[in-house]
């Protein structure tokens, strides 16, 4: 009888466990997700009617949301117990208070990655994927960031969340900042270029009426279009924005990472303490109330007189 | 209605037991004042009861747990949301909407209670606990006291048969637990819920508890009388009761005054000798027309302040009236508009702010003393040295925030007094402390008076003040509406003095240390 | 009979239904005379229809977001190359180029034309930026996330505890910067003292704000929260397996919709490429049904819908409607004005019938309740 009354349970971790099926649903949309951006460079430009260069920004951008609907649901329905739900929105909440509360749209993030690398790495690639969804849909429900580039942002950012979680994790030490600082460089460079990417045949039209130097060419050879977006993208951003990016994030992490990412740890660990008062750890032997000592001590030879007064 | 049969708990196979065969019985309709020194497991016990121990905590826990004739002891906390309601310390950590109305519902919108009725539940639980006008506000423009009230609301809305409190006036100011303390009996009375509460405060409630359950090394039940014999902690009215033997043992002043008659009939033909402060030394710390304002808000009127060395002057009054944007500009570290402070000897001013963690981002004690010693530009191991005379026992190796709340005081203070500071300013360091913890506090802060240091201590605890300090300054809406010692602002008020000077009245006896040396 | 509007919000969907139906009406067309009314129209409903709350204040953000997102791709076309129309307005000196910079060209002479391109093309993408404002204003977002399928709960949730933990950050990192200013600074102050400065802020608000979620979960879990049943497993099963071949399906589609993959098409209607992206759509629609699984929550003072919904969703509706009409018919040139050779856009009696009724909603929507709050 006894025996059938005993309950264990696991220590509480904070996470999001990505079973066989998520990992599938999760390729396949970035597959997607990665042709809905990359589309103007991918396509064998030969055969792009110049009717549906037009059309199609505005179809990825429609068809993207529902891509990311469908992981989403796929993703939180596995497990995603109140401890994790609760600690993915307060990180989310942070990630968009460090944002600049005037994000424009396409690029406005700075720092917004910091968190989010050492999230995923702290909590894994589950979680990671998780936050970078959540992130930028708080903060732009928040600074008023909600558009037509909000899913695109949702799906690189989560991806940055995933590929920090991936780094293998045998990696300790200062090997390891090293490690987040790379990651959060290429990721500001790579973010940046996906962003562009998305909006290029936007901004710079794609109408043949008119053609700008930097502008997307339906129907020209990926190598030109290749150097016309090259070209957009380092004179809009790489030179300015990215870097800014990957040089604070890169700071950010080389001094924080370490700090941050023990209290993050910790917090894995530290779900029993469900209130303030914490239970002795099992490093000190003594009860976490040494005061009956200290009524016992009663002044004899206690009294610090020695305080170089 | 709560039946604990043998019910045992630890964290890990390698740890101690945290409760060791727990078996008592909660009849229907009781309020259970669980009570203990902070870390006995007083929450881990109240955790059990709807299983978020161990089913949140993780850990191992044998034994039976039976609500109202069901054995709960295998289901989820949330399965049991119907059943038990459970309100934590912070009512704000705790709130997952932002509006006082969606907060109330939420715990119906999670059980699937049909819109009409939800509607209905909602009104007649804001009717309950009178917040009917809160309706639409923002959650964290509340005060303390109706965020707790909002708490209560909300678990109140699906009409649970059991509510668990743990600590609910903890982080309150004393209107605002007298407030929640007088909703809880009154749920008691009005609608025969079972009610288990751990309370520091127990001063407060202990007059409508029909039992107490003791936690230590063993756990104790019964009715409050007896239990309390057994106790660790106990508010100073029934530790007069125990010392001097009075039977059956008082739980209001009225009781205790009956008690206590004859003894202030001889104490009326010969007064006894009570100490009076012995004369203060030089000015420390003096404040000239000390002005703050915040906008159109008058936090601060024109107050004249001197804290003088070896004095330990109390600072209170009512959340709101000033006491801590007075110390902070004391300080000079917060806002001050117009005025003067003069710091006679000129060695700096440690302030302690209410939330001590605020200050603390290292990942030991060791590290964080360590840090201290660097700012004061003292030799290596001072501040852990003086750490180690105001609290010893804490381990270097820990992380500052495992630490009891009165540890973490202890290391912050620690680290500000590393510089030697002549002034000593603490905001609110009794919140969250329990009776223990306030003796190693009281401890600290006479050690620092002896030493010639000037301390000021904003607080809203009585017994406190009446064991530690030796003036108080009471300020309302920014000025000081009483300055004197202890003994004559305390015991002549009605408000603020402390339980043994009510039993005593009108002979101004203030602890029950005192009490027994005057008898 | 007359009946009394009484104040209240609008079903979020309805809004969100109005505003994408607009952004579909506005991506058919390049004509600034609709885009322009588009926007105009929007900006009318918006403002009479978004009451005091804290979410329709953003407004004006994306007013000048769709003016930045103008003025953006006008400047291009004058930094990178706005030659290519016969009337040259003004010519800047080109600045010469290396060699290996390939096909860039740097100022030189800006045509009237592609001026009119950048222009035509920057207020097509405001007037979607706006519209999609208009909808972030208009629909209170709390009631939204709360009327999405069940299978978006947690996820919902989330954004519900963020939004909501954002002040009390603030106020926690308010403390603790005042807190800090009482530890004095090491006497002799390193670069690195200096560095730590940051992390002896933001780690007392990351740990306090860690602290405060697992009590937050704590409080949640013992109100009952994911107390719904978890769908079984065989739902799940079938939920990946139709999430999947959604998306499958999709990405196929999708391909053959850039690439241009000819097929047969009987009455105009591309068969393969249909069946494509309806079974897409489908397989989505039903893998979130099941993943939603059976769902036993409710929801605290639900919108319910009404005519004044079907009517602001029927106004945004008929408007995509009417302009996908005008895009099919023998007069869809009117839709995408040339530029060479210039000619001045005109609006077709039609498309000004579309413009009336994207205003409709302003008159048909009761406005917003003002929660009661007590002094």
């Amino acid at each position: 009888m006894r025996a059938d009354t005993t309950i264990e349970a696991a220590a509480p971790e904070i996470g999001v466990k990505l079973g066989a099926r998520s990992w599938v649903v999760i390729v396949l949309s970035s597959a997607l997700g990665f042709f809905a951006l990359a589309w103007p460079l991918i396509i064998p430009a030969v055969g792009v009617a110049p009717q549906h260069a037009t059309d199609a920004p505005f179809v990825f951008a429609a068809m993207l949301p529902l891509i990311l609907l469908l992981v989403g649901a796929q993703l939180s329905e596995g497990g995603l117990d109140a401890r994790s739900l609760a600690v993915l929105g307060v990180m989310s909440a942070m990630n968009a208070a460090l944002r600049p509360v005037l994000g424009v749209g396409t690029a406005g993030i700075e720092s917004v990655f910091f968190l989010l690398i050492l999230g995923g790495r702290a909590f894994g690639p589950g979680f990671g994927y998780l936050l970078g969804f959540t992130s930028m849909f708080a903060s732009a429900l928040l600074t008023a960031g909600v558009g037509p580039w909000l899913p695109f942002q949702m799906m690189c950012a989560a991806w940055v969340g995933l590929a920090a979680g991936l780094l293998p994790k045998r990696v300790g030490g200062k090997t390891e900042i090293a490690m987040l600082c790379a990651l959060g460089v290429l990721a500001a460079y790579a973010y940046g270029m996906m962003m562009n990417l998305w909006f290029w045949p936007f901004i710079s039209g794609t109408d043949g009426g008119a053609l700008g130097s930097l502008d997307y060419a339906p129907g020209a050879p990926l190598t030109e279009n290749l150097v016309r977006f090259g070209w957009f993208t380092l004179i809009t951003s790489t030179g300015g924005w990215d870097t800014g990016r990957a040089v604070t994030t890169a700071l950010a992490l080389a001094l924080l990472g370490r700090p941050v990412l023990t209290v993050l740890r910790r917090a894995s660990g530290m779900g029993r303490v469900v209130r303030t008062v914490a239970p002795a750890s099992p490093s000190s032997p003594n009860p976490p109330e040494p005061v009956g000592r200290v009524g016992a001590r009663d002044g004899s030879g206690g009294t610090p007189a020695t305080m170089d007064a | 209605m709560i039946r604990f049969e043998n019910v045992s708990f630890r964290y890990r196979h390698d740890t101690p037991l945290r409760l060791r065969d727990v078996s008592f019985t909660v009849e229907e309709g009781e309020l259970c004042l669980v009570v203990g020194a902070t870390g006995s497991g007083k929450s881990t016990l109240l955790g059990c009861i709807n299983n978020l121990v161990p089913r949140f905590t993780g850990g191992t826990r044998s034994g039976r747990v039976i609500i109202d004739g069901v054995d709960t002891s295998h289901l989820l906390p949330r399965e049991l949301a119907r059943t038990v309601g459970y309100v934590g310390q912070d009512p704000m950590a705790g709130f997952v909407t932002d509006v006082v109305e969606d907060e109330v519902a939420y715990s119906m919108e999670q059980l699937g209670y049909p819109a009409d009725e939800m509607r209905r539940r909602v009104e007649e639980t804001l009717d309950l606990l009178g917040i009917a006008d809160l309706r639409g506000r923002a959650l964290r423009k509340l005060s303390g006291g109706q965020q707790q009230r909002v708490a209560i609301a909300s678990v109140l809305a699906t009409s649970p048969r059991v509510l668990v409190l743990d600590e609910p006036t903890s982080a309150l100011d004393p209107v605002a637990a007298e407030e929640v303390l007088a909703i809880i009996s009154r749920l008691v009375r009005d609608l025969g819920t079972t009610v288990v509460v751990a309370e520091h405060r127990m001063e407060r409630v202990i007059e409508f508890a029909d039992s107490v359950l003791v936690v230590g090394d063993d756990v104790h039940y019964g009715p409050p009388q007896t239990a309390l014999l057994r106790s660790p902690v106990r508010p100073p009215l029934v530790e007069l009761g125990v010392t001097l033997g009075w039977s059956p043992l008082p739980l209001t002043i009225r009781a205790a005054r009956r008690h206590g008659s004859e003894q202030r009939r001889a104490w009326m033909e010969l007064p006894p000798a009570l100490g009076r402060p012995e004369t203060a030394g030089p000015a420390a710390l003096t404040g000239r027309a000390v002005v703050v304002t915040y906008g159109d808000v008058v936090a601060v009127a024109g107050v004249d302040l001197a804290l003088h060395a070896g004095e330990v002057t109390a600072l209170m009054g009512r959340n709101g009236s000033g006491k801590s944007s007075l110390l902070w500009a004391m300080h000079g570290a917060g806002r001050i508009d117009a005025g003067t402070v003069t710091l006679t000897d000129g060695s700096g001013i440690a302030l302690v702010p209410q939330t001590p963690t605020d200050l603390l981002y290292l990942t030991t004690v060791e590290a964080e003393c360590a840090a201290g010693d660097r700012a004061s530009g003292r030799p290596v191991g001072t501040t852990l040295a003086l750490l180690n005379r105001l609290v010893p026992g804490i381990d270097p190796a820990s992380h500052p925030r495992d630490l009891s709340e009165g540890q973490k005081l202890a290391v912050v203070l620690a680290v500000e007094l590393a510089g030697n500071p002549p002034v000593v300013l603490l905001d609110e360091p009794t919140r969250g402390l329990d009776y223990a913890a306030k003796n190693v506090l009281t401890e600290i802060v006479t050690t620092m008076a002896a030493e010639g240091r000037a301390v000021l201590i904003a607080t809203h605890d009585v017994e406190m003040v009446a064991q530690t300090c030796s003036r108080v300054v009471v300020m309302a809406e920014g000025e000081v509406v009483s300055d004197g010692p202890t003994r004559d602002v305390l015991a002549g008020s009605a408000l603020l003095a402390p339980q043994v000077a009510k039993v005593s009245n009108p002979i101004p006896v203030l602890t029950v240390q005192e009490y027994l040396d005057a008898c | 009979m007359h009946r009394a509007v009484l104040p209240r919000y609008l079903h979020p969907f309805a809004w969100w239904g109005y505003a994408l139906a607009l952004v579909a009406a506005s991506s058919l067309t390049t004509n600034p005379l609709l885009l322009g009314g588009i926007i105009l129209a929007v900006s009318v409903v918006t403002l009479s229809s978004r009451g005091d709350s804290p979410w329709g204040s953003h407004f004006h953000l994306y007013l000048w977001l769709g003016l930045f997102m103008v003025v953006m791709r006008i400047a291009f076309r004058i930094v990178f190359g706005g030659g290519g129309g016969p009337t040259v307005l003004f010519t800047i000196p080109e600045i010469p180029l290396p060699s290996w910079v390939q096909g860039v060209r740097l100022f030189g002479p800006v045509s009237l034309e592609s001026l009119l391109t950048g222009l035509y093309d920057g207020m097509q993408l405001a007037a979607i930026v706006i519209c999609i404002g208009a909808a972030n204003s208009l629909a209170n977002p709390k009631k939204l996330l709360a009327s999405l399928p069940g299978a978006f709960y947690e996820l919902g949730t989330v954004i519900v505890v963020a939004v909501s933990a954002l002040p009390q950050l603030g106020e926690s990192l308010l403390r603790v910067l005042r807190a800090r200013k009482l530890r004095r600074g090491p006497r002799t102050r390193t670069r690195r003292d200096r560095l730590r400065f940051v992390e002896t802020i933001i780690i007392p608000v990351l740990s306090d704000a860690l602290e405060r979620s697992l009590a937050l979960a704590a409080s949640m879990d013992v109100r009952g929260f994911g107390r719904s049943e978890r769908p079984p497993p065989r739902n799940r099963r079938w939920s990946v397996v139709t999430g999947i071949a959604s998306i499958v399906l999709l990405a196929v589609w999708s391909f053959r919709f850039v690439a241009k993959t000819p097929e047969i098409s009987p009455f105009g209607v591309p068969l393969l490429s249909t069946v494509l992206m309806l079974g897409g759509l489908g397989c989505a629609v039903v893998a979130i049904r099941l993943a939603g699984g059976t769902v036993r929550r409710t929801q605290y003072r639900p919108i319910r819908w009404r005519a004044a919904e079907s009517g602001v969703l029927a106004s945004g509706v008929l408007v995509a409607v009417l302009v996908a009409l005008v895009a099919a018919g023998d007069s869809s040139a009117v839709l995408a004005p040339t530029v060479v050779p210039l000619e001045w856009p005109t609006l077709t009696p039609l498309l000004a019938v579309a413009l009336v009724l994207a205003v409709v909603p302003a008159a048909l929507a009761p406005t917003p309740e003002r929660r009661k709050v007590a002094a």
